[in-house]
């Protein structure tokens, strides 16, 4: 049986081609806004002890950033930190905080394109140069101080467990021979599999997943950043962020890509003059005492200037 | 109190937002589907190639995208091509690329294990009868095992509509992560906007999938000899 | 018989393995034209084989097939044309299932020959209406019988035009019954001075059809006579014995009404072979 059978191939290969190309149009229009940035390793110089870049309030940072817009990758299901409000509309306390930010670096509050991303894609989009700045709830980790570089911190984080009142989680113990709900990719995880590796955790990729799960009694408790459960604690009646402070105590920070030393030095001049203007407390006021109330001290959460006392 | 939380759909732009979010669910999962339908039908002939080098590098690609999960293969392309090439694919086109190469191979296998369901002698007939190889896949092959095709490829266009809720991971937002959103910028006012949104996001993907199978059912009709 | 002209096919030396195992083993023969040759042989001896080696189906180790002069075991050799002078119809009937009786005929004169539509649905109802099945032509093949069926490949195959005509033991999947009608038609085609080769176990059937007999054992052919005499005195007791497996009848000893059977007689025959 030899059939000749060159012309099937050659059929083959044009519909592949054929098949290529259309994905390409078809798609190449909704590309987003999302311009091609060459990675500028070589261009940016080490420059320790950067001399202020930014002009007060005009920007001047253009030329630190590769496009027209300075691209900021910030959550959009995370309130009071990032999230979409009902116009669908970036709002919260790292918006707040990447708005200001943006407005310095470039005059305009509008010149920024917000960047929906994931807890576990944060250090992706930066890798990749898909974003400048991640401004999501960015919790600095040794792991990730070797993939990306980040800022001074704005904010303080520990690690709580939420649990719903009538079975409350009061200590780690508490946990033995139960389930607890960690999102993939967030130091939660890190933290239960290293320290802890006897308690089951029930994993998730997505925040609202993980939060709906502990509703349906997928597990006794959600371990997630104490800062967030505070605000969904309050929220959802019936729950309680019984273990307040776990773990280390961390800092938050907005993070560039690493080697991008211009914007990063320009990024912590921004934050120590933003410390010197309590900006940040202003941020806490505007986004985080509405979701926290008025029994957190601002000071156990807001950093200014970068100083943690 | 479950009723008064339908609200949520009339807050600000939700609706809205809803639909959009429905709609690039459509394009990617109709682009997708309708390239690797097509695409699927040459790799399933590869697949069953004479040629044992071809059918081993068919044999590779479709395990190498059933191993690797689809999450994986979105990172690879979305992020993975920039950081190899510089080249900056938009998340839309990244999702149909990855959906593209996983249904292609399904799709693949797929008419390979129709192809082969047909008895040898079909095929000896046509060569009986002089007609070439490309003219045995257009008149014997190919109508007898397009019926068979189609439970398993219906079922496979259903599981990609599905599967669109991953492409948040590379910066899309289709209809799940939008009703996520909503969820969770409402949920301290209306606790019940989680039943509400979910209801319709289910009842949306019903929409879209049913016409799907029904479209299977006129075709198996259709198609009946 | 027509053993003046050039034979319409000539095989020399013919050998097909499968893998080590030879199938046939140096086959030679010659076959005029108009002649009706029935190939004969235990089962697995290779009868089948050679038929699927004359239009292609089988590649073929070494020897030559030659057909109307023109050696077609070539390497090169454009198996599409040839299959189109060369008509084969298999055991198992293969109608293509998706297609009504007239596009199952039609297919190879339309997309092969690539014929006038309107004068290749003549000449298909025509043969249809000889074979009897005009009226069904409209007709998927699952609505046939098995006769029925196997009559509509035969037409297949002529609506070709073909020089010669290969039927693999197309009887073999048939009921009883409807072996028959099948015959009629080969036999008919016979008449009209089609050329023909004929793998068949239906004794009676080649013995009437013959212009040739061929005898194959092991892949070899251990005798090839003139229809007439192989029947009725063939020439090698191996032949003999074969024929004679076939006439049980006439040999088993009767016994006699109301006597007592005296123990049984074993009855020293060659099992019939009717795979």
């Amino acid at each position: 049986m030899k059939i000749q059978s060159i012309g099937v191939k050659k059929a083959i290969t044009a519909i592949l081609v054929l098949g290529l190309a259309l994905a390409l149009t078809a798609c190449g229009n909704s590309s987003g806004a999302q311009t091609s940035a060459p990675p500028s390793d070589q261009a940016a110089p080490a420059q320790a002890g950067a001399q202020p870049l930014a002009d007060e309030g005009a920007g001047g940072g253009a030329d630190l950033i590769a496009g027209d817009k300075v691209r900021i990758g910030v959550f959009s299901d995370k309130p009071p930190f990032g999230y979409l409000d009902a116009n669908g509309d970036s709002n919260g306390f790292d918006i707040y905080i990447a708005k200001r930010v943006a407005k310095d670096l470039l005059g305009d509050e509008s010149r920024v394109e917000f960047v929906l991303v994931e807890p576990a894609t944060r250090v992706e989009y930066l890798e990749s140069d898909k974003v400048d700045i991640i401004f999501a709830n960015f919790t600095v980790t040794d792991e990730r101080k070797e993939k990306v570089d980040f800022a001074l911190p704005y904010m303080k984080v520990a690690l709580g467990v939420v649990s719903p009142e009538a079975a409350p989680i009061n200590a780690v113990e508490d946990l033995k021979g139960k389930k607890l709900i960690v999102i993939k990719g967030t130091t939660a995880e890190t933290y239960f599999t290293e320290n802890h590796p006897d308690i089951e955790l029930v994993k998730f990729d997505q925040i609202s997943e993980a939060f709906q799960a502990l509703k349906d009694g997928r597990g006794a408790g959600l371990s997630q950043d104490n800062t967030l459960l505070f605000a969904w604690a309050r929220e959802n009646a019936g729950f309680t962020v019984g273990v307040s402070a776990l773990g280390r105590k961390d800092v938050i920070a907005p993070a560039v890509r690493k080697g991008n030393e211009k914007l990063l030095a320009w990024l912590n001049d921004e934050l120590k003059k933003l410390g010197a203007e309590q900006f940040i407390h202003a941020a806490y006021e505007a986004e985080l005492r509405p979701a926290y109330g008025d029994s957190i001290d601002p000071e156990n959460v807001v950093i200014e200037g970068g100083e943690t006392r | 109190m479950l009723s008064s939380g339908l609200r949520v759909f009339f807050e600000g732009r939700n609706m809205a937002r809803l639909m959009a979010g429905l709609l690039v669910t459509l394009k990617i999962a109709l682009i997708s589907i309708a390239i690797c339908f097509l695409a699927g039908l040459l790799a399933g002939l590869l697949m069953t190639s004479k040629r044992p080098a071809v059918r081993a590098a068919m044999r590779v690609y479709l395990e190498s995208v059933r191993i690797v999960p689809v999450l994986v293969w979105l990172f690879l392309v979305f992020f993975g091509v920039t950081r190899a090439w510089g080249l900056n694919l938009s998340g839309e086109l990244a999702a149909v690329l990855v959906f593209v190469f996983w249904g292609t191979a399904e799709m693949g296998d797929i008419v390979r294990g129709a192809i082969q369901s047909l008895p040898v002698h079909q095929r000896q007939s046509g060569m009986a009868l002089g007609l070439t190889e490309a003219q045995i896949y257009r008149h014997v092959v190919a109508p007898q095992i397009l019926r068979r095709l189609l439970p398993a490829s219906i079922n496979l266009a259903t599981r990609m509509v599905k599967t669109t809720s991953l492409v948040v991971f590379v910066g899309v937002t289709e209809v799940v992560k939008t009703g996520q959103q909503i969820i969770e910028f409402s949920n301290s006012k209306n606790p019940a906007a989680a039943f509400w949104i979910y209801g319709l996001i289910f009842i949306l993907y019903f929409l879209v999938c049913y016409p799907i199978s029904l479209l299977s059912r006129r075709l198996e009709k259709v198609w009946a000899y | 018989m027509n053993q003046e002209a050039l034979p319409l096919l000539q095989i020399k030396g013919l050998v097909k393995t499968y893998g080590k195992a030879p199938a046939l083993n140096g086959v030679s023969l010659s076959v005029g034209k108009g002649d009706a040759v029935v190939i004969l042989g235990p089962s697995g001896c290779g009868k089948s084989t050679l038929l699927r080696c004359i239009n292609g189906l089988e590649r073929i180790q070494s020897g030559e097939i030659i057909l109307n002069g023109e050696n077609i075991s070539n390497p090169g050799a454009r198996w599409d044309l040839v299959r189109q002078r060369v008509g084969m119809v298999f055991q198992s009937y293969d109608l293509f299932p998706h297609m009504s009786v007239l596009d199952n005929v039609l297919l190879g004169p339309l997309k092969v020959q690539k014929r006038d539509k309107a004068e290749a649905r003549r000449q298909a109802e025509g043969l249809l209406a000889r074979v009897g099945l005009l009226d069904r032509k409209k007709d998927y093949p699952r609505q046939l019988s098995g006769g029925q069926k196997q009559r509509v490949a035969i037409v297949r195959a002529l609506c070709m035009n073909p020089d010669l005509m290969l039927f693999d033991e197309v009887t073999a999947a048939l009921d009883p019954e409807m072996v028959r009608e099948v015959l009629d038609v080969i036999a008919g085609l016979a008449e009209q001075g089609m050329t023909m080769l004929i793998v068949t176990h239906e004794m009676d059937f080649a013995k009437a059809i013959a212009d040739k007999a061929v005898f194959i054992v092991d892949g070899a052919v251990e005798e090839e006579s003139d229809g007439e005499v192989f029947f009725r005195n063939p020439r090698t007791e191996r032949a003999r014995r074969f024929l004679n497996s076939f006439q049980y009848e006439s040999r088993r000893p009767r016994r006699k009404t109301g006597a007592a059977p005296s123990g049984l007689t074993p009855v020293p025959v060659t099992r019939a072979t009717m795979g």
